[in-house]
This record gives C-alpha cells, sequence and structure tokens, in this order.
C-alpha cells in the first residue's frame, strides 16, 4: 500500500476526529486569547497528549497549532490586539478596516487567506520537504544576519509614510532590543540589576501593550469628548468576486514569503506577517491604502503568516531542528513518542509524514468552517457597552500577560508598553518599527557577532547567499526613491514632450 | 444570535478563569502542622518554560510522587532571567513542603554570573536527571575522534569554533572545561538555544558543537553529525559506539543535571517524606521510560549524596566561570 493511503487511512480513527475536533476548539480560544500564544498552549496540552498514542497525540497538538493561527487574527482585526505575534501585522490593516465598518469583510478574507496559506505550506510539506529543508541547513549566522538586515528595510514600509518619525519609533525598538544579557558575552546590559530583563523585554508583553492597550487607553481618553463610534456595523461579510480579484495578487506573494520563511530555522509567523504584508505593498497597484484598510494588506499578512506553517513542519520532520517554537515542543512529545523528526523519518515512515499533512489538512477545513460559522457570534462581543468592553479586554489581557511566565511583572511591562503605545499615537508616531526593530534587532546583533566570532568579517563576504540578500537589501532601500523621481522626471517630460509620452504608453 | 454570545463569552471567561487559577493557585504556607504533611496540593515550581526538557522531568516525576504523597502537585513555570527568577521565587517560599521546585545545574551557576541565586538557599531532595556533555563534528569533518580536534586547537589555539546554546550556558563551561584540560584553547559559538547550536554543526557553519546527549544523539543516529565523546563517567546506551572523553585520555565529566529541592529549613518529618516520595518516583518505571525516551539519562541520587555533589559542583563552577570572566 503506497504511504499516501496508509498514512491518511490512519487518521481514519473517530478518536482522531474526536482529538482534531477538541484541537480545533482549544486552538481557536487560546489564539483569541492574546497573551496565550500557540506554543504555551501546545507546551501544557503535550503534558495531557503523552498518554495517548502517536497519531491521536499529534492530532490535538498539530490541530492547536493549526487553530490558534487562525483565531488570532480575531483579537487583532476587532480590539487591535493581536492574539498571538504571528498576527500583528494582522492589525495593520484588519483593524482599520475595521473602524472603516468592514469588520465583516476583514474577518473573512483573514480566515480565507489564512487557510490558503496553511494550505500552500502543507502542500509544500508533501511535495518538497527533503529538497526545501536543505535550504535551512545554508542559513547559518551570516545569512541569517542578512536576512534580518533585509527586514529592518521594512521599517520605512511600516512607518505608513512618516518617513521620519517611522525611522524614530525603529530606533526606539532597536535601543529597546539591547536590553538583556550580551548574546555573546552574556554581561548584562540595561538591566539595572532586574533579573526578568536579563533575556530582554519580554516581547509578547510588550506587543499586546504597544498595541491593545494603547488602543483601550486612547479610547477611554477620547471617547467623552469626540464619541467615538464603536465597531458595530461589520458591513458585508462575503468577499465579492471584485475583492477575490484584489486578494489574488496578496495571496500569492504572501504564499511566497511565508513559505520560503517557514523553512528558515527559528523564524516564525511573526516576521513573516510583516515581510509579507510588506512585499504585497510594493507589488501593490494601490500602495498608499496599505495600513489604512487595505484588502490587499490583511490578506497577504495573514496568507504569509500562517503559510510558514508548512515550512516550519517541513525543516522540523526532515532535519529534526524545530522550525518555530511550537515545533520545538512538538519535538519534545514526538521524541517520547517514539518518533524520531530528522531525514530517517521519511525513509522508514513516510505515512507518519502523510499523517501529520493529513491531520493539518483537515484542522485547516474544520477551522476555516468553524471560522466563518462562528465569527458573528464571536463580533457580538463588541456589543457590551464600551466601559464593560474595556474592562474586560484589561482583564483578558492581564491574566493572559500574567500566565506567560506565572509572573505580575510581565503585566507591568504591560501596561508600560501601553503608556509608551498611547505616547507615540498621540505624537502620530506609526509603533509598527518599534516592534520591528525590538523583534529584528537582537536577531541581528546576535548574528552578527556570532559570524563575526566564527570567521570575521570574511564570514559574510564570502557568503554567496548573504550577499544577495543583502544586495537586495540595499536595492529595496535604493530603488523606491530613485523609481519615484524618474516618474516625475518624466511627467515633467511628458508634460513638454506629449510625443515622446504618447510612444511610451504604447509601450507595455 | 445572544446564544452564541453568551456561549462564547462563557467559554472564554472559564478559559480565564482556567488560567487565572492554574497561575494563581497555591500560594498557601501557613503553618500547618508538619505531622499530617501533605494535607493539601503542594506545587513544584520548574524556572524553565512549559515543554522544554526540564519541564518533562519535573511534569514526569511530580505524577508520579503524587502517587506515594496524595496529593496533587500543581506545576508551576516561572520563567525569565535564566531561570534565576524561578529560583529566587522558590528560595522565598516558606519551608513547609507546600513548595517545592526543579533545580537545574544553573542553580550553582548563576551565583557566578550576577544573578542571586544560592544553593545554599535550598533543602535538596534528590537528583533524578542527567544530561551529559557532548562533543560532536558535522559528518564530513575532517576530526574523526577527540584528539583530533584537541590536536588541531593546539596548532592554532581559538581556530577551532564550537557552538554552544548560549552564553553563560553549561555548554559553554564545558567548552572552556575542555580547553583548560587539554591546555588549548577552542572558541565557543553562543546560539540562541540548543536547536540553532547543533543545526549550526550540522550546516558545517562551525567545526564543532558540545551540548547535552539528548541533542546530540540522534543527530548521530541519522547521520547528520558524528560525536566524537561524551563527558561522563560511563559510555551511554544512546551512543553505542561512542568513547568516554576519559576513555580517550581526556579527564573531563561535565554536564547538565536536575533535582528537587525546597526553601531551606524543612521540619524533619516534611523533608523524610519528601525523600521517601522522591525515591519512588525517582525509581517508577514510568519515570526512567520516559527520561531514557526522551534521550537523557535518569538518575535516583538520595538527598545526602546529592547535597555532596551540588558541593562539588559549586566549587567547580566557581574555578570555571571565574576564570571565564
Amino acid at each position: 500500500m503506497s504511504p499516501l493511503i496508509e498514512g491518511f487511512g490512519a487518521l481514519l480513527d473517530p478518536t482522531v476526529a474526536l482529538c482534531i475536533a477538541a484541537g480545533a476548539v482549544l486552538g481557536m480560544l487560546v489564539g483569541a486569547f492574546p497573551g496565550v500564544t500557540a506554543t504555551m498552549a501546545v507546551a501544557l496540552a503535550s503534558g495531557f497528549t503523552l498518554s495517548l498514542d502517536p497519531i491521536p497525540g499529534l492530532a490535538v497538538l498539530l490541530t492547536i497549532y493549526v487553530a490558534a493561527n487562525f483565531g488570532d487574527r480575531v483579537p487583532a482585526i476587532l480590539i487591535n490586539t493581536p492574539g498571538t505575534p504571528a498576527s500583528i501585522a494582522t492589525t495593520f490593516d484588519g483593524y482599520a478596516m475595521a473602524k472603516q465598518g468592514r469588520a465583516g469583510l476583514a474577518l473573512t478574507a483573514s480566515a480565507f487567506a489564512s487557510a490558503w496559506g496553511t494550505l500552500v505550506g502543507i502542500a509544500l510539506l508533501m511535495v518538497a520537504a527533503i529538497p526545501l529543508s536543505q535550504l535551512a541547513l545554508n542559513f547559518g549566522p551570516a545569512e541569517m544576519f542578512a536576512l534580518v538586515v533585509f527586514g529592518l528595510t521594512m521599517m520605512i514600509g511600516v512607518s505608513g509614510g512618516k518617513i521620519t518619525k517611522g525611522l524614530m519609533a525603529g530606533v526606539l525598538g532597536l535601543l529597546l532590543g539591547a536590553v538583556g544579557r550580551d548574546p555573546i558575552t552574556g554581561v548584562a546590559r540595561f538591566t539595572f540589576g532586574v533579573p526578568e530583563l536579563s533575556e530582554g523585554i519580554p516581547f509578547i508583553a510588550a506587543i499586546i501593550g504597544l498595541f491593545g492597550i494603547a488602543e483601550v487607553l486612547d479610547q477611554i481618553l477620547t471617547h467623552r469628548r469626540s464619541g467615538v463610534t464603536p465597531i458595530t456595523q461589520f458591513g458585508k461579510w462575503l468577499p465579492t468576486r471584485k475583492d477575490w480579484r484584489t486578494m489574488l495578487k496578496p495571496l500569492a506573494v504572501g504564499s511566497g514569503v511565508g513559505g520560503v520563511v517557514g523553512v528558515v530555522p527559528a523564524t516564525g509567523g511573526d516576521i513573516a506577517g510583516i515581510l509579507g504584508w510588506d512585499q504585497a505593498r510594493r507589488a501593490s497597484k494601490t500602495p498608499e491604502e496599505f495600513g489604512k484598510g487595505s484588502l490587499e494588506g490583511i490578506t497577504a499578512a495573514d496568507t504569509s503568516s500562517n503559510a510558514t506553517l508548512g515550512g516550519s513542519v517541513t525543516t522540523t520532520l526532515a532535519l529534526g531542528i524545530p522550525g518555530d517554537s511550537v515545533m520545538a515542543v512538538m519535538i519534545g512529545s514526538m521524541v517520547v513518542w517514539g518518533i524520531q523528526p530528522g531525514p530517517s523519518l521519511f525513509a522508514n515512515q513516510p505515512d507518519l509524514v502523510y499523517s501529520i499533512a493529513g491531520i493539518m489538512l483537515i484542522a485547516t477545513v474544520l477551522t476555516l468552517g468553524i471560522s466563518l460559522l462562528r465569527m458573528r457570534g464571536v463580533v457580538k462581543l463588541l456589543d457590551l457597552p464600551r466601559h464593560f468592553l474595556w474592562a474586560v479586554i484589561l482583564v483578558f489581557c492581564m491574566v493572559g500577560t500574567y500566565a506567560i511566565s506565572n509572573n505580575i511583572f510581565d503585566v507591568g511591562i504591560m501596561l508600560a508598553f501601553g503608556l509608551v503605545g498611547l505616547f507615540l499615537r498621540r505624537f502620530g508616531i506609526p509603533a509598527g518599527p518599534v516592534v520591528l526593530g525590538l523583534i529584528l534587532g537582537k536577531l541581528a546583533e546576535g548574528n552578527l557577532r556570532r559570524s563575526l566570532e566564527i570567521g570575521g568579517v570574511s564570514n559574510i563576504l564570502t557568503s554567496p547567499l548573504a550577499m544577495t540578500i543583502l544586495t537586495i537589501s540595499v536595492l529595496a532601500l535604493v530603488v523606491p526613491p530613485l523609481r519615484e523621481s524618474w516618474k516625475r522626471r518624466r511627467a515633467r517630460t511628458r508634460a513638454t514632450q506629449p510625443d515622446t509620452a504618447d510612444r511610451d504608453t504604447l509601450t507595455p | 444570535m445572544p446564544t452564541t454570545t453568551i456561549r462564547v463569552t462563557g467559554g472564554l471567561l472559564a478559559l480565564a478563569a482556567v488560567v487565572a487559577v492554574g497561575g494563581c493557585a497555591n500560594r498557601g504556607g501557613t503553618s500547618e502542622d508538619a505531622a499530617d504533611y501533605p494535607s493539601k496540593d503542594i506545587t513544584l515550581v520548574v524556572p524553565y518554560q512549559a515543554g522544554g526538557a526540564s519541564d518533562l522531568a519535573a511534569r514526569t516525576l511530580a505524577s508520579q510522587m503524587e502517587d506515594t504523597l496524595g496529593q496533587s502537585i500543581i506545576v508551576e513555570n516561572r520563567t525569565g532571567g535564566a531561570g534565576s527568577v524561578g529560583l529566587q521565587h522558590l528560595a522565598g517560599r516558606p519551608a513547609d513542603g507546600y513548595t517545592i521546585g526543579y533545580l537545574p545545574v544553573e542553580t550553582v551557576m548563576l551565583g557566578f554570573q550576577g544573578y542571586e541565586v544560592d544553593p545554599a538557599s535550598y533543602d535538596l531532595i534528590g537528583q533524578m536527571v542527567s544530561v551529559p556533555a557532548t562533543v560532536a563534528v558535522p559528518t564530513d569533518s575532517p576530526y574523526e575522534t577527540l584528539d583530533d580536534l584537541v590536536k588541531a586547537a593546539e596548532e592554532n589555539p581559538g581556530s577551532i569554533t564550537v557552538s554552544n546554546s548560549g552564553a553563560g550556558s553549561i555548554w559553554e563551561a564545558a567548552t572552556d572545561d575542555l580547553g583548560e584540560s587539554t591546555g588549548t584553547e577552542f572558541q565557543p559559538v553562543p546560539f540562541d538555544g540548543g536547536a540553532p547550536a547543533v543545526t549550526a554543526a550540522i550546516g558545517g557553519q562551525v567545526d564543532a558543537v558540545i551540548a547535552g546527549i539528548s541533542e546530540t544523539s540522534p543527530a548521530q543516529a541519522d547521520g547528520r553529525l558524528r560525536v566524537l565523546a561524551i563527558f561522563d563517567d560511563q559510555p551511554s546506551e544512546s551512543l553505542p559506539d561512542v568513547q568516554t572523553a576519559a576513555e580517550q585520555g581526556v579527564d573531563v565529566v561535565i554536564g547538565g543535571w536536575g533535582g528537587i529541592g525546597a526553601p531551606q529549613g524543612l521540619p524533619e518529618e516534611v523533608k523524610a517524606s519528601l525523600e521517601e516520595a522522591f525515591a519512588a518516583a525517582a525509581g517508577s518505571e514510568e519515570f526512567t521510560t520516559i527520561i531514557t525516551d526522551s534521550g537523557n539519562i535518569p538518575v535516583n541520587v538520595p538527598a545526602a549524596e546529592y547535597a555532596e555533589f551540588v558541593e562539588s559542583e559549586t566549587d567547580r563552577f566557581e574555578q570555571l566561570l571565574s576564570d571565564g570572566s
């Protein structure tokens, strides 16, 4: 019997169906709960699933993983609070759409985009796991550094047109990223003797503060004076034919970006979402709408962040290297079940690989179904009177943040970043670049220092992959302003020399 | 759809309650009578995240200890500060036996790395897991034995790059220890976690990796890495063809470990019941099977012997870590 049939056949067991259903509900709930990440949910669930057989156990864990990456979109769109870091980029356009009375369309488009991204990732896993995983091995410190530098060029994109303020915010993020023990020498920096800061500023607490708490504080302060209209208008739910056409390009761009980022070890949906969003903005005909409620923006962000799932599973299974933090936890469980991820898994147990792909496939379809059916109910939450809603959001954010490390310190960080976010907002400074600096600053420093330890500057200069990515980064910075000025010059030429301009329009 | 609203809200609130209760439960610790110990739930503090190797060892042991003690043991992951946050929290709890904790090797290291962690603040109950260090090279590496690697480092001190899981980690200390014992110098390259460090060796970005046996032995089995030596006093079943460093003439025994401790000053009876429950749990078949399957080595070291070991480890790291910086 072919491993494909055998692997999918193993899922016909009703226990597996039950496990997938339980995982889907649990995953969507934890995803929607700010602070409770997919990693935490999978880690806690793995304590219970160890007593199950491998396939039902994996069904619970993988489904939580998939479903959390749908559920986290809901608070991102409705209350500007990423449910998990993977939905940071969802807030850029999702919340803007909700404020325009298009929350319904934002939620369904996000669900479809997330499902599409996940499916592309699973397809990659089934078709090209081994060759893709070899790509992952090429990513050493030098290549990672180059990739992170490319990521830093996105600061301009997430600044929403306010380049100076955006770069200031980016520098703030980079500075905050410098807090913590030095990645190479272990010397404490800006920790003020606080042990909690030695691993850096708690990231999840910081993003919940910057996005969610800042939004609530802002609404509390402004609502008497201007009376912000609550998001009770959801508008239409399903995308029209025209919407679908608009979504095609970002779906493609997002799948590509997410697939690649997913394969690179130790990078996940948070970076992929922002990267996919920014690439789609560059490719878009209407880049100026990104960040202001663009359907393309939310589609690209969610496709990209979910396309990483298949990539992460691929690296995990094919190399035995965790593709992201959730898979790191899952490897622990697999090993206890006697499944040793690595190249030999594909040779010895190909049916298991198909079972895993099958579980993720079913989980995606089921979660998409739940999302589309349940969303109208979920959003009714927002019909609560404003002051109750604020209280509920604050309590949820505090409880979720406390659960990260069972330490009140994280809650304090969250509230402090809420104030920082409020301050930024009042002065028209975008919060996106702060987050980007916070994520990427550390990665950039650690990987640069590591590659210098390994082979000095030549370690970077002699890597073709790193140099290519660095060149692309430079081009990404230099080309748009050049093209802009070229366009302006051509417009001027056209005004004076109509003949040339006519000819120009004929060339495609 | 008002019913849906209620159901969804109810579900979320229930989840909030579960998380809140899970987080806040068991702050107890009043002066209970030591004679009826344990008369209520016990909290086991793990200073690392749920889902890791330490967490697995602690949770597996806890579920076995529950059988003997007849009370629930609730695992609480208090993370942060390289483990110091959880360890400090444990040291500050009342010494009544209702808060115990997982003590990793970092308990004896952090004090020399600028954290306020002192092994003397704990009453030791027993050690249950050992994670010997191993050194491994990519399969296409020219180094076939530990001696080859040491010779290469001798020829050009500092030229051999060795990845580890992070600055100040036990595996970085092991790298320094190997260098000092062989009178040469390796270039440690700290990564952000054990898996990326092993990946760097598989990908050939570094010359070698020093990591725990559970991280290198699967890679050796798959032919992705060649393990040159295990830094333990005896060979391991999971690395059947690999000699110990001592067998190859390098006298280094180093690695991670995990045990159970409680805030210092436990009443005698309480300590005795904990030790008894510990010994039964660490010796149970379920515990040893799960730990062996996860690639580490289950042990069952009683309190007195564990205390001696912790003392000798403290001395070792005092010397090793103050030399390093």
